[in-house]
């Protein structure tokens, strides 16, 4: 079934990025968000989403209301708080960090 | 990293938490639609689209849950689904609780009695200030056969010491009569010196407690009311300070009120405080009182012991003659009362324990057996996702609820318990002010309640929850290797608490058999259709020996000549009242010993007829007679323990003794036969009585022996005291036969307490035999069935199953005995007439056991062997 195992580290990173790239959104539209930008690679079960916004919620890093899609149908936004914009870039650097080590480790001699 | 933000969010979600389920679901399902839409356009059919979107999704209820337990409240939550669900599935088994609450109950109710009495005797007497820095000081002798402080040593102790702020004797508790207020009526005092209260750091609400120079010799008396007696007997009164009460005709001032529910171990019973107004000139010889003292701040328990070791043997070599030989104990005061309730309450602390685990148990028992008839609904539980430990903390709720309301009957019982003990404890434990339900024993409780509902369902939960779900739900082979793992914990829970019941058992066999021989033990005494009462003549009208004298020889031959009177005399310590008058004894021409207390003998005094009325043979020579008075030769009757121990050899009637009361030679003239002077338990020590005449003493037993029921003789009594005297109360009126009842009333207690504990665990113990037997016939009705149906007879299927009982029984019994024989060491002391390895006791309870579990195995074998083996083949 291509279930990915994400570390719960990185899915935060991938849901404020998305919230970051593209304003506002619904759970649904960054489960999509995700699966295009990796062109599939990344195959989140997307209902991790799910806890995983609510403890972003917990920690202030996102805000959620309700809205209307433009389907006029009602669904729960997210949004980016200044809180998750600085812990978006504390958590992009602290992963190229580790992934360059990583690289370096493996790459041919 | 909790910042404030984030527990104020959380808190928010607490409030709107009614909301957050519907909108979870409401934001999934759109999720999940909108997915479905696109793989539509994508070219999926109506349904498979759907299929593909939840697949991709995963498990929304359990990502739902998970959503929800992000925000920590879950537990609460979980709790209350829980504890919901319990009830609902209790509720459908009623008998079952019924069970299992009374059974806890009695082990949480026996639990919270006794805890609630070493509470009140140990834990929590001391309503004082910094209770810790109280200390208890009491002279040792080096033997460990006497103790106790007096006067003239306690001064010296409070001359010399450095370690403590202020030192007190402890009130000696003291009978008054008072007169001038109508009838006549009885008082008691303490008497103390001046710091007492200083010690415990306590001021009395109104005027003030007395001073060192109103507590010397020739001071005026006066007196510190208690609050209940200042609210009784003066009303309340504010102005009370300076009223007078008349105390053995002596004129006492009211000069202060203690501070309500003041409490002193042992004096609870003392209406008002007074000086002891000793003078200090005795010599150091004495040994009768108590001492307490407050240490000074900043100096250690082990300082002032060793301090006052220090004065000790400073004493001995100033004192050589008195103080030989005497030490000093300093311990907290707490310290110091357990050391004297100790082991009765460790074993009573112990028994309990064993009747509360063996409750717990058995109720794992039943639990055991429920959960057979539940694999079913826990298979699905597991099956739609719930943990193992999820499964536990439900199975846990149900027991927990089962053990509190276990707790809430129990506090029941206990209350009533509690009552029992009042009435029941030695009056010296003074345990009526301090025996009642509190705070510290109902959290007891709880707490009691809680832990055994966890212990007897942790290993239910655990076993049930273990199952694999697929083989359950497909009732496949593995259900009967599941029925067999619960019959093996089942058969070691029997095990265990047949090895529980053992122990309980032996010990209440080995004290009940105590009791019984100290109840028949002989004690030389013919207590039947004899009336006791004590006497006390206030020293003020009755200030000379000649009018003591007057006074009980005129009442006895009052006495005599009453109707239904054979015979009537009077004896200053009644055998079978606790404490003793006692001393040196030296006969002539023989060095006096080194040390008094190698020569203690008992003092008494008698009345002539004192040993024909009570039934105490004269062995050689006389008893003491008429001519025997105050200005004849001075003369003595010893008893036989003593004529053994001094004059081995030779006839002890002529030689002469001198005591240390007035220092005069007494002449033997008679040997009386010994009787059981203290207890019935207690070995005679010897001992010697002194004519009244020569030794008048104004507080006497009076011993009046009728023919018919000793009670009767009440009347006579009162009428004859009255006549001589009409304002002298009677004292303590028993029948002779309650006096030895009564002195046997600990025992009674603790064996009375033990069997019922015995009893409790014999029938846990059969309900848990019973139970398992019963259990796996049920599982194996068809394996029966198929066994008889092959040719095994009634007597076979019988044996099959009785096994299952007796064999864990067995198991039981062959841990339990050598575990007693181990556990009734400790009560070694406790016994009388038996030891604690005792043959019938250590036979007859493990084959009383054996057949119980017999017994319970057969019933329900025979309604295994009598199944009809066609029928049982048929049902499944």
């Amino acid at each position: 079934m291509g279930r990915t195992e994400i570390p719960p580290g990185t899915l935060y990173m991938l849901i404020l990025r998305s919230l970051d790239r593209l304003g506002p959104m619904h759970g649904y539209g960054i489960a999509l968000h995700i699966q295009q930008m990796s062109d599939s690679v990344l195959q989140v079960e997307e209902g991790a989403l799910y806890p995983a916004l609510q403890r972003m919620l917990i920690k202030g890093w996102v805000k959620a209301e309700w809205g209307q899609t433009e389907n006029n149908r009602r669904a729960r936004y997210y949004k980016l708080t200044p809180a998750g914009r600085k812990q978006l870039t504390e958590e992009v650097s602290e992963f190229t960090r580790v992934m360059e080590a990583i690289t370096r480790v493996i790459e041919p001699a | 990293m909790e910042g404030p933000g984030e527990l104020w969010r959380r808190l928010l979600f607490l409030l709107g938490r009614s909301r957050f389920n519907r909108e979870m679901e409401e934001e999934m399902r759109f999720h999940l639609e909108s997915r479905a839409e696109r793989n539509r356009a994508e070219g999926m059919n109506g349904d498979e689209a759907g299929f593909a979107a939840r697949r991709q999704f995963g498990n929304a209820p359990l990502l739902e849950e998970k959503s929800r337990e992000a925000w920590g409240w879950s537990g609460l939550d979980h709790l209350m689904q829980d504890v919901k669900f319990a009830i609902r599935s209790l509720r459908k088994n009623p008998f079952f609780v019924v069970v299992v609450v009374l059974t806890l109950a009695f082990g949480i109710g026996v639990n919270t009695a006794i805890f609630s009495a070493v509470n009140a005797l140990l834990l929590n007497p001391y309503p004082f200030p910094q209770p810790d820095r109280i200390l208890s000081v009491d002279a040792r002798h080096i033997s460990g056969k006497n103790s106790g402080t007096g006067h003239r040593v306690f001064l010296d102790w409070q001359q010399q010491n450095t370690v403590f702020d202020v030192m007190a004797i402890t009130p000696e508790r003291r009978g008054y009569t008072l007169t001038g207020a109508g009838e006549p009526q009885r008082m008691a005092g303490g008497l103390t010196t001046a710091d007492f209260l200083r010690v415990l750091g306590v001021q009395p609400v109104l005027g003030r407690f007395f001073t060192a120079e109103e507590d010397s010799p020739g001071a005026a008396p006066v007196a510190v009311l208690t609050y209940a007696t200042w609210r009784q007997r003066f009303g309340g009164d504010p102005a009370v300070l300076g009223r007078t009460m008349t105390l053995n005709a002596r004129t006492f001032t009211v000069i202060g009120v203690l501070p309500r529910g003041f409490a002193f171990p042992g004096i609870e019973t003392c209406e008002f405080f007074t000086a002891l107004r000793e003078s200090g000139s005795m010599d150091r010889n004495q040994h009768q009182y108590g001492v307490v003292a407050r240490l000074k701040p900043g100096v250690t328990v082990e300082q002032a012991q060793s301090e006052m070791s220090t004065i000790a043997r400073r004493l001995e070599q100033q004192y050589p003659a008195t103080n030989t030989g005497w030490g000093v104990k300093v311990q907290p005061i707490g310290t110091a009362l357990a050391e004297e309730t100790g082991t009765l309450v460790g074993v009573l602390f112990a028994a309990v324990g064993f009747v509360l685990l063996l409750a717990c148990v058995n109720v794992s028992g039943l639990l055991l057996a429920r959960a057979s008839s539940r694999t079913r609904e826990i298979a699905i539980r597991t099956s739609l996702g719930a943990g193992r430990g999820r499964i536990v903390r439900q199975m846990l709720t149900e027991t927990v609820l089962l053990s509190l309301s276990g707790g809430g009957v129990g506090i029941l019982l206990a209350v009533w318990l509690m009552k029992v003990l009042r009435a029941a404890a030695p009056e010296e434990l003074a345990l009526d002010a301090t025996l009642h339900l509190n705070p510290a024993v109902l959290a007891f409780t709880v707490a009691v309640s809680l832990l055994s509902g966890i212990v007897s369902g942790l290993a239910p939960a655990w076993s049930a929850s273990g199952a694999e779900p697929n083989s359950i739900l497909k009732e496949d082979g593995n259900a009967w290797s599941r029925a067999r793992s619960r019959n093996r914990l089942m058969a070691w829970l029997v095990a265990g608490e047949v090895a529980l019941a053992v122990i309980l058992m032996a010990g209440a066999g080995l004290l009940m058999k105590s009791f019984a021989v100290a109840l028949h033990v002989d004690t030389g005494l013919r207590v039947e259709h004899v009336l006791t009462f004590a006497l006390n003549l206030p020293g003020a009208k009755y200030s000379s020996d000649a009018r003591v004298s007057a006074f009980y020889g005129d009442l006895l031959e009052r006495l005599k000549s009453s109707p239904g009177v054979e015979a009537a005399a009077g004896v200053m310590t009644l055998p079978m009242i606790p404490g003793m008058t006692g001393g040196a004894f030296q006969v002539e021409g023989r060095p006096k010993a080194p040390d008094w207390v190698d020569t203690l003998v008992q003092y008494n005094v008698s009345t002539p007829g004192y040993f024909g009325a009570m039934g105490i043979p004269i062995l050689r020579g006389r008893d003491f007679n008429q001519q025997d008075n105050g200005t004849s030769l001075p003369v003595a009757i010893v008893n036989d323990a003593l004529a053994r121990q001094y004059f081995p050899n030779e006839d002890p009637i002529g030689h002469r003794y001198r005591d240390d009361y007035d220092g005069k030679w007494r002449t033997i003239v008679g040997v009386a036969a010994n009787i059981q002077h203290q207890q019935p338990t207690k070995p005679p020590m010897p001992g010697v009585y002194a004519p009244h005449t020569q030794w008048p003493s104004n507080s006497m037993w009076v011993t009046v022996r009728g023919r018919g029921d000793a009670a009767q003789l009440t009347d006579t009594a009162r009428t004859a005291v009255r006549e001589r005297d009409h304002d002298l109360p009677l004292l303590n009126i028993r029948t002779m036969r309650e006096v030895v009842a009564d002195s046997l009333s600990e025992s009674r207690l603790v064996a009375s307490l033990l069997s019922g504990f015995a009893v409790f665990a014999l029938l846990l113990a059969t309900i848990g035999i019973y139970g398992i037997v019963d259990y796996s016939v049920r599982q194996r009705s068809r394996e029966m069935g198929i066994r008889m149906a092959l040719g095994a007879t009634y007597g076979d299927v019988v044996a099959l199953v009785v096994r299952k009982g007796a064999l864990p029984a067995a198991a039981g019994v062959a841990v339990g005995v050598p575990a007693a024989l181990a556990a009734c060491g400790v009560i070694r002391a406790m016994l009388y007439g038996t030891g604690p390895r005792d043959l019938s006791v250590f036979v007859g309870v493990p084959a009383l056991l054996l057949l119980v579990a017999l017994g319970a195995s057969y019933l329900p074998a025979r309604r295994a062997a009598k199944v009809d083996s066609i029928a049982a083949l048929r049902c499944e």
